[in-house]
């Protein structure tokens, strides 16, 4: 085991900055065009269904992973669904505390198959829990602008 | 298959630290100059090599397989870079299995290595590019809470708390301790530490997860009549085995690795393996956090859907215990240089099985071990079986 033996000191190294500087611009897709187009008109949101498979896409895909069929059936799904798995996020990507927890959760919509993965909102921690049921709350219309924050946020279903 | 036989016969490790002086390049040479010096070969043998490092981001450097290459003993020689992400660490060998088995190549260098201390302000940063530009991105996804999801879909289908994961963490540190090239071993760690650990994302905490770290690891490869000239402790490659799920990382339940089971019986059935759980002695899963060992473990066909806990909590995961997972202190211990971590677990197993992983060896005189890695977005598993003897 002597070769594992050579020292390798982790020392403070004197270092140049750089940076490798990209900008992108990203068109939605086929399925994307659509589905955000419906979620921006009509609050609506749409899958794509394999008829062969039994299996309902949220997001939309154009083509079936799983048979490579092309999906031409498109299907309305939700607003209501069930949350899979949540995460409580205390801490903000460059460390920091953050003044509110943000709740992140998958959540798998009736008629859907695959889960969508948003935030919840207007929940109060103690209730939170994997199988609640929430209920997409969009933006208001003239707010919306063919995004996925065109959904503000999943909210618990009232009883 | 009509593939030769290809035996690992030799190693070698840099350190594993938060920041390396060495550049890349430097790393790649140091771990693959103590690979060759091992079973005493020099470049001049060396008739090809596989390459594994993670995004161009980490080092920051575009192009970052070319930008190695020489580092990595490549100079004037048929040269390839491969890379699944978390997974490349065992993928990269696996391309050098195959330069090998094909009659292609007699030696062929692996190389791992990863510079992730270049990211600033941190790595963390490299993977926000990583998911679907319109549907996720504008949700602001980091990996910390896509694994947090995944951990509590985990914990909540087998009914598990906090304090049975965390005992995978309190095993690999204080097995870490007891390697020379760790960052963060820790003889004294307790569940009590684990638990109290800073909440990032609930349910993880800063113990339950590896550190960012520098490191690279390399392995020489010989086919079998060069490997029985070399060596008299070849230990051969008897499995391999890779597999991708959906890249869509949320059209899968994701409480239970489909991609890594898929992998393992690739490579269990290429290596004759019937009872795994029974012929693997020694096991390296991959275990960025702490959870992801038991969720291994049990993908691996290695454990029960939801019994990894009760193994590691029984003591069969010791190093002393009858199925010792990473006696080498792992991700959570040693480091995690992406692309060198998984290559590590490789070397480990090498090292055991040759009877020279010195304080960390385990008992028994293992004969059989499995190393395996998981990375790209979450749905990539990678096997290598190694064996000696046969």
């Amino acid at each position: 085991m002597s070769i594992l033996e050579k020292p390798n000191k982790n020392v403070e190294a004197r270092v140049v900055e750089g940076e490798i500087p990209i900008q992108s611009r990203y068109t939605y897709g086929l399925a994307g065009e659509k589905f955000f187009r419906e979620i921006m008109d009509k609050a609506r949101i749409l899958g794509t269904r394999c008829v062969e498979c039994d299996y309902t896409y949220v997001p939309p895909t154009i083509y079936c992973e799983r048979c490579f069929a092309k999906l031409e059936e498109w299907v309305e799904v939700g607003p209501e669904g069930t949350v899979q798995s949540f995460t409580v996020l205390l801490v903000a990507l460059g460390g920091s505390p953050l003044d509110e927890p943000e709740i992140m959760a998958l959540i798998q919509l009736d008629g859907a198959d695959s889960v969508l993965v948003h935030r919840l909102g207007d929940v109060d921690l103690d209730e939170l829990a994997i199988g609640m049921r929430v209920k997409a709350v969009f933006k208001p219309k003239k707010q919306r602008e063919g995004s996925i924050l065109d959904i503000a946020h999943f909210a618990p279903v009232e009883d | 298959m009509g593939l030769r036989k290809v035996a690992v016969v030799g190693a070698g490790m840099t350190k594993f630290v938060r920041r390396a002086l060495e550049t890349g390049k430097e790393l790649a040479y140091e771990a693959a100059k103590m690979a060759l010096d091992s079973c005493e070969l020099t470049l001049d043998d060396v008739d090809g090599v596989a390459l594994g490092t993670a995004p161009e981001a980490f080092d920051g450097v575009h192009m970052k397989g070319e930008y190695l290459s020489d580092g990595a003993g490549a100079w004037r020689k048929p040269f390839m870079r491969c890379y699944v992400g978390g997974g490349t660490g065992v993928f990269t060998p696996i391309q050098g299995w195959y330069h090998v088995a094909s009659g292609l190549f007699d030696v062929c260098l692996v190389v791992c290595e990863e510079k992730m201390s270049s990211c600033q302000p941190h790595p963390q940063g490299a993977f926000l590019t990583i998911f679907d530009h319109s549907t996720e991105r504008p949700l602001e996804p980091n990996l910390l809470w896509i694994f947090a999801l995944e951990m509590n879909r985990y914990m909540h289908m087998h009914g598990l708390q906090k304090k049975d994961i965390a005992l995978v963490s309190v095993k690999n540190k204080r097995n870490a301790a007891d390697h020379p090239c760790a960052m963060l071993g820790d003889p004294n760690i307790t569940v009590e530490d684990v638990l109290n650990s800073e909440v990032l994302a609930w349910p993880v905490q800063r113990l339950d997860v590896s550190p960012i770290s520098d490191g690279a690891v390399a392995l020489v490869l010989a086919s079998e009549n060069v490997a029985k000239r070399i060596t008299d402790k070849p230990v051969w490659i008897k499995g391999v085995g890779w597999s991708l799920d959906s890249a869509y990382w949320t059209n899968r339940d994701l409480y239970y690795p489909k991609y890594v089971e898929y992998a393992a019986r690739m490579a269990y059935e290429m290596a004759g393996i019937r009872e795994p759980r029974k012929e693997i002695h020694i096991v390296e899963p991959y275990d960025p956090f702490d959870y992801k060992e038991l969720h291994h473990l049990e993908g691996l066909l290695l454990a029960d859907k939801g019994d990894a806990p009760r193994l590691t909590a029984e003591g069969v995961t010791a190093r002393t215990g009858n199925m010792p997972v990473c006696p080498s202190g792992g991700l959570l211990g040693v480091g995690n240089p992406i692309a060198a971590a998984g290559l590590m677990k490789v070397a480990e197993i090498f090292w055991q099985l040759r009877g020279e992983a010195g304080k960390r060896q385990v008992p028994g005189k293992p004969i059989t071990g499995l190393a395996q890695a998981w990375g790209d977005l979450m749905q990539v598993g990678t096997v290598v079986i190694l064996g000696i003897g046969g």
